[in-house]
């Protein structure tokens, strides 16, 4: 995108890091910590353990030991565990990121912090600025609520920043500790199949302004927002008692298939591009029908969302992370070559959609 | 409808008015998927709640026959009159 005097401001993905915390789970070790649980409502056990099964994930990392988390019973003990595991995790995974960007704290110009797994006020960037430095004049913009569609909104309004702020740096950080929210007691079956489904994991991913020095790596080209009107009970939370209570219907497979190619070709239209043109899709590991959803959708060659579906079954959906791990992959990946074009694209509750050009 | 079946009725409506949030009625000629609009978590949610109330088991075969919510309370009345065979691990003390 040209500048009126004629400049390309497309910002710059320098670096995405990843990180995940310590405590790993099988599907079977997790399954068997269900078991118990489950017994307590339910009749056919087979059948929970085959929705688990399904969702075609073979483990998450968690914040926590697995033999933690039954002591967590009301939203404060949550909440202040997720505060903890978030700030640990967040600190991490910005580290890692400014590193493989070769950049200081102390570059950070804005940080845009997105979660929808936990609260903190002051929020989890004020924490990360008191441990790593940034300087007293970094900007903060904590977004709470966008859910699975927070990775790639986040590096959407980042680079829409950036365009204004051409020599600035911003990190979009997204931490996201699905396991933290989960209700026990909650024993429905979205809740079942939300248990089997998401992992804990963080990723911060550093752009700079198209005038900062030094930036290099694929360019923020444009985004597009998507908002499906009348949809809100397609996923989100019903705020509880004991905390965030999964919202989650089957619905979400047919909006994709209903809306994604149509959103996806308008997109791609408005800048002379056409699907065949595109080498590498960044897809949100929403769940195998979502993935199955994308793919038909956009008549997409069996192997071309190959990193979301790794991603998918080595860590479950990180929600608004996810798409970021699979960004950050792509990033390193020996395929991308000078040239290339890429699409980054999620969704999540709203029920909306973020679409972002990527040019290599 | 025999008496066992206005049971299975009973309960799949509480199953659609409560968990699944249907607002409207709910007949044995209706057809599951096109009348009372259950996508595929609709229907599991459905299969769960009458396999819990009735302590019985429904299996993928038998979804096969199933169409209308009557359908589906003759099934659950047939396995709740004819279980199948216990497990070998639940027919242990």
């Amino acid at each position: 995108m040209l500048s009126a005097s004629g400049q390309d401001r497309s910002p710059f993905i320098r670096a995405v890091g990843r990180a995940l915390p310590p405590h790993y789970a099988s599907q079977e070790q997790l399954i068997a910590a269900f078991r118990e649980l489950w017994a307590t409502r339910h009749f056919n056990l087979e059948r929970l353990e085959d929705l688990h099964r399904a969702v075609q994930v073979g483990g998450r990392h968690l914040a926590l030991p697995l033999e933690a988390y039954p002591s967590l019973l009301t939203f404060q003990q949550r909440n202040d565990a997720w505060i903890r595991s978030a700030t640990e995790l967040g600190e991490a995974v910005v580290r890692q990121a400014l590193d493989a960007a070769e950049l200081t704290p102390g570059e950070v110009d804005h940080v845009f912090f997105v979660t929808v797994t936990g609260i903190a006020t002051p929020s989890i960037d004020a924490r990360l600025a008191n441990r790593m430095r940034f300087r007293e004049d970094f900007k903060r913009t904590p977004l709470f609520g966008l859910g699975c569609v927070a990775g790639a909104a986040g590096v959407a309004r980042a680079a829409d920043y950036l365009r204004g702020f051409p020599e600035h740096t911003a990190l979009v950080i997204a931490v996201e500790l699905c396991s933290l929210t989960l209700q026990r007691e909650d024993l429905s079956i979205p809740n079942i199949i939300a248990s089997g489904l998401f992992g804990d994991g963080a990723a911060c991913a550093v752009l700079r302004g198209a005038a900062a020095p030094g930036a290099r790596g694929p360019r923020v080209v444009a985004s597009r927002s998507v908002f499906y009107p009348d949809t809100e009970r397609v996923m989100g939370w019903d705020v509880v008692d004991t905390g965030f209570k999964v919202v989650l219907s089957a619905k979400v497979p047919g909006l994709v298939k209903d809306h994604i190619r149509g959103n996806v070709d308008g997109f791609l239209a408005q800048h002379g591009l056409k699907r065949g043109d595109i080498r590498h899709w960044v897809a949100h590991t929403g769940g195998p029908k979502v993935l199955e959803a994308f793919e038909e959708a956009l008549e997409l060659a069996p192997s071309t969302l190959e990193r979301s579906w790794a991603s998918l079954r080595e860590v479950g959906n990180l929600s608004s992370a996810s798409v970021l791990f699979v960004l950050g992959e792509t990033l390193e990946s020996v395929r991308a070559q000078p040239g290339d074009w890429g699409v980054m694209m999620a969704m999540g509750p709203g029920f909306g959609a973020e679409m972002v050009l990527l040019r290599w | 409808m025999a008496e066992r079946e206005l049971e299975v009725m009973t309960e799949i409506h509480r199953i659609v008015t409560e968990e699944l949030e249907w607002k409207g009625a709910v007949e044995p000629s209706q057809d599951l998927v096109r009348d009372l609009q259950l996508d595929s978590l609709g229907l599991t949610v459905l299969a769960v709640g009458l396999e819990n109330r009735f302590r019985i088991r429904l299996s993928e075969e038998d979804a096969q026959g199933v169409r209308t919510v009557g359908d589906l309370a003759k099934l659950v009345a047939q396995r709740v009159a004819a279980p199948v065979e216990p497990r070998p691990e639940e027919a242990l003390p």
